[in-house]
């Protein structure tokens, strides 16, 4: 029983011509995912934490706790 | 080949890859739109031609050989009829078990091809005292 001839040339690019598409746009996708699932919810938890951030408020917290050497706790 | 991988990758664009122009003849033909694209029967015998020269050296046959592999393609059973031969020429029965081990290898995960190349250079390899890779049980790691 002879064997027929295969397809011989060619065979990378059809390869290629398959997968290359897949391949990008597995790339695409992780890299819109880890930008909405990461980037933009920290992005986020950032801008609240500091949209009514007193910053003021938050150093005499701070003095009082002790924690300064420039500055003593306020004498009360 | 590459040609073509470079020019998917740096399309920037997926919309690029996806209506890429179909510039599927392979192997050695350089995707432009002057000029001839050589036919396979074409490259098949210059190739026959390369390897059919009489005083064949033995770098020109390893060089020609390396590039035949580069391409994207298992060579024709002629080719490598036209190969073996120029080894029987150089006394180089190294170099020809080599190349049956390489058209294997070029083959990739197309278990067809290889038995098909045997079946078709069985005449050849019996005529020059060739054994088979697999004959010498150096096929296995």
């Amino acid at each position: 029983m002879s064997l027929p001839k295969p397809v011989m040339r060619g065979l990378l690019a059809k390869r290629l011509r398959f997968h290359l598409p897949i391949a990008f746009s597995l790339a695409i996708v992780a890299a819109v995912a880890f930008k909405f699932g990461v980037t933009e919810p920290r992005k986020k938890a950032y801008a609240d934490f500091y949209k009514n951030y007193d910053s003021v408020k938050e150093f005499n917290a701070m003095r009082e706790a002790g924690i300064f050497e420039s500055v003593r706790p306020s004498v009360k | 080949m590459f040609r073509a991988v470079v020019r998917l990758s740096t399309a920037g664009t997926r919309g690029l890859v996806r209506t890429r122009p179909s510039c599927s003849a392979p192997l050695a033909s350089r995707c432009f739109s002057h000029g001839k694209v050589e036919t396979d029967e074409e490259f098949d015998s210059r190739w026959v031609t390369y390897f059919s020269k009489p005083d064949i050296d033995a770098w020109e046959l390893k060089k020609g050989m390396n590039t035949l592999i580069g391409y994207d393609l298992v060579p024709e059973p002629k080719i490598l009829d036209s190969a073996l031969r120029a080894c029987r020429r150089l006394n180089d029965l190294a170099s020809a078990i080599r190349i049956l081990e390489a058209v294997r290898d070029k083959a990739g995960p197309h278990k067809d091809i290889y038995p098909y190349l045997i079946q078709e250079l069985k005449p050849t390899l019996t005529e020059l005292g060739i054994s088979t890779p697999e004959e010498l049980g150096i096929d296995k790691l």
